[in-house]
C-alpha cells in the first residue's frame, strides 16, 4: 500500500487553503445559516421528539455538514485535477495502485468532513449543550464521511465538466440534505417517499447521531452505512482501475 | 529498449494512432515529430500507461504497458505537455510528493541534487504559482527525474517558451543524455529535433511516415534548398548538393536564397503540409 503521498498532498493543499482568510467560515456558512435561521428562530419554542428544536437540529446539521464537506472537497478536487490541472494524471503514471489512489483521496475527504463537523459540534456545545457522544456516534460519523468521500471519488472520476459535478450534487446530495431527517422527522413524510428516504445513507447517519444506542435499530443503520461504504469504495476502485484517456 | 508493435488508438470515429511499430534502444534520444493531431501525445499516453491502446502492443524493458503497468511505471519519468505541477505547493513539496509516489530512496538528498542541477536551489521553498513559465518547465522536467527513471518522456518540453529559455532547456536535456537515460521527446519544433535527437520518427495523421537520423532524413530529400519568390509565392526546390543549387540559382531571373535542408523541408516533402499547420 502506498496511499500516504496521495493523502498527504491533499492535506498540504487543505492546510494552505485553511490559512486563507474566510475559508473556514465559507465551509461552514450553510450549516451556520440553518442553525441561526431554524435553530435559533424556532429554537426553544418548538418541541420535537421530546426536546427543543435546536436539540433536534444540531445532530442533523453535523450529519449534513460531514456529508457535504467530505463529498464536495473530493468531487471538486478530482474533477478539476483530472480535467483542468491534470494533476490526477501524475497518480496514474506513478507506480501506485487504484486502491492506493482511492484510499488516499477518501481519507483526505474524511479529514475535511470531520474537521467541519468538529467545529460545528463545538458551536453546538456552546449553543445547546451537547450531543449523545459514544463509540456508536463516532463510528456513524466516520462511516458517513467515508460513504460520501467515496461517492465524491466516483463523481470526480465520472464528471465530464465542472457543471457535471454540480448536477450530481443537485440530484443526490441536496435532496438528501433536506429529506433525510436533518430538519424534520422522516416518519412524517408520505409513505412512498418515506420508504425511499429510509433507504438512503444520510437517514441512517441522522438516526445514529441522534440515538447512538447499541440496539438492533442502530446496528441495522450501521450495517446499511457499512453497505453503502463498501459499495462506493469498490465502485470507486473499479472506476480508477479502468481509467484510460 | 522500447518496442511497439502495430500500436493503434481509436477515439470513436477518429484513428489517432495507426499501426506504430518502433524499436528504440537504451540510451537514445528519440524524437517524435509531427504537426498537432499527428499522434505524438497519444503515443506518449499509451507508453506511459495513461491510455490503453485499441490494438497492438508496447513494451518497455520487456514489460508490457497494458499487462504490467506497475513495472512500467517504476521505470519511467513523465514530463507532460501541460504544466501539471501543484501551484499551491512549493517546489520542494512537489518533488517530495512525486518521490514518495515512486518510493524514491534518499529522497531529500535527491531533491536537493536536482534543484541544484536545474538551478532552482534558491527557490525550493517558494510556491510554484510564483514561478515564471521557464522555471515551471524546468521544475516539471526535474520532477520527472526524481525517481531516477531509465526512460524519460518529454512531451513538447519547450512549447510556448521564449528562445533563450528554450536553449537553456536543451542544454539540460543534453546533459541528461550524458547520464545514459533513454529519452522520448515529442516536438513540432524542427531545430529542437535536429539539435537533440539521435533518431526521429515523423508522424502524420496517426501514421509513421519516416524514421531515421535527422541527417539521413535530410540527405534523402536533398542536402540543399533553393528558395525562389515567383509571383508573390515562395517556392522551395530541393537539390542534391551546393553545386546543383548554384546551377539552379543561375537560371532564376529573380533573387534566390540557397540554404541547407532542414527537417521542416523533409516534412513538407513527405506530406505536402507544413509542420506548423
Amino acid at each position: 500500500m502506498n496511499w500516504f503521498p496521495i493523502f498527504y498532498r491533499e492535506l498540504l493543499l487543505f492546510r494552505r487553503r485553511l490559512l486563507r482568510l474566510g475559508y473556514v467560515v465559507s465551509a461552514l456558512v450553510s450549516p451556520m445559516l440553518y442553525l441561526l435561521a431554524f435553530g435559533l428562530g424556532l429554537g426553544k419554542r418548538v418541541a420535537i421528539s421530546g426536546g427543543t428544536y435546536l436539540d433536534y437540529l444540531l445532530p442533523g446539521l453535523v450529519a449534513m455538514t460531514s456529508m457535504t464537506n467530505s463529498y464536495t472537497w473530493i468531487a471538486t478536487s478530482m474533477t478539476v485535477g483530472r480535467l483542468h490541472f491534470r494533476t490526477f494524471q501524475v497518480y496514474i503514471q506513478s507506480p501506485v495502485t487504484a486502491t492506493d489512489i482511492v484510499v488516499g483521496q477518501i481519507l483526505a475527504g474524511m479529514v475535511r468532513g470531520l474537521f467541519a463537523s468538529v467545529i460545528l459540534m463545538g458551536l453546538g456545545f456552546f449553543l445547546a449543550g451537547g450531543f449523545h457522544f459514544n463509540l456508536m456516534f463516532i463510528l456513524a460519523l466516520l462511516l458517513n464521511c467515508l460513504v460520501f468521500a467515496a461517492f465524491g471519488v466516483i463523481v470526480g472520476m465520472k464528471s465530464r465538466s465542472h457543471e457535471d459535478t454540480a448536477t450530481f450534487t443537485n440530484f443526490f446530495i441536496m435532496p438528501m440534505a433536506f429529506f433525510c431527517g436533518t430538519f424534520f422527522p422522516v416518519d412524517e413524510m408520505p409513505w412512498l417517499l418515506r420508504d425511499i428516504i429510509k433507504a438512503l445513507p444520510l437517514t441512517h447517519t441522522n438516526h445514529l447521531l441522534r440515538h447512538p444506542a447499541w440496539n438492533l435499530a442502530s446496528l441495522d443503520s450501521l450495517a446499511v452505512l457499512g453497505g453503502y461504504a463498501t459499495l462506493c469504495l469498490v465502485l470507486a476502485i473499479i472506476i480508477v482501475r479502468r481509467y484510460s484517456e | 529498449m522500447i518496442v511497439t508493435d502495430n500500436l493503434g488508438k481509436q477515439y470513436q470515429d477518429l484513428v489517432a494512432l495507426d499501426g506504430l511499430s518502433l524499436q528504440i534502444p537504451a540510451g537514445e534520444i528519440f524524437g517524435l515529430l509531427g504537426p498537432n493531431g499527428a499522434g505524438k501525445t497519444t503515443t506518449i499516453k499509451i507508453l506511459t500507461t495513461l491510455a490503453r491502446p485499441s490494438w497492438g502492443s508496447a513494451r518497455i524493458q520487456g514489460f508490457d504497458v497494458v499487462r504490467q503497468p506497475l513495472e512500467v511505471k517504476k521505470l519511467i519519468g513523465v514530463c507532460p505537455q501541460e504544466i501539471n505541477l501543484d501551484r499551491e505547493l512549493t517546489a520542494f513539496e512537489n518533488l517530495w510528493i512525486y518521490g514518495k509516489l515512486h518510493r524514491t530512496a534518499d529522497l531529500s538528498v535527491r531533491i536537493r541534487e536536482l534543484l541544484e542541477f536545474g538551478d532552482l536551489q534558491d527557490r525550493a521553498d517558494s510556491l510554484v504559482r510564483d514561478f515564471s513559465g521557464g522555471m515551471q518547465r524546468r521544475l516539471l522536467i526535474l520532477r520527472a527525474l526524481v525517481s531516477r527513471p531509465r526512460v524519460l518522456f518529454l512531451d513538447e518540453p519547450t512549447v510556448g517558451l521564449d528562445p533563450q529559455v528554450r536553449r537553456q532547456l536543451w542544454s539540460l536535456i543534453q546533459e541528461l543524455k550524458l547520464g545514459g537515460i533513454t529519452i522520448i521527446l515529442t516536438t513540432h519544433y524542427i531545430e529542437e529535433a535536429e539539435m537533440l535527437c539521435d533518431r526521429v520518427g515523423v508522424l502524420n495523421r496517426g501514421r509513421l511516415i519516416a524514421l531515421d537520423t535527422p541527417r539521413a532524413l535530410v540527405a534523402k530529400v536533398g542536402g540543399y534548398v533553393v528558395e525562389t519568390l515567383n509571383t508573390g509565392r515562395r517556392q522551395y526546390l530541393l537539390v542534391r548538393d551546393k553545386d546543383e543549387a548554384y546551377a539552379r540559382a543561375q537560371t532564376e531571373p529573380a533573387g534566390v536564397i540557397i540554404r541547407q535542408t532542414n527537417l521542416e523541408d523533409v516534412f513538407i516533402q513527405l506530406t505536402g503540409e507544413r509542420l506548423t499547420d
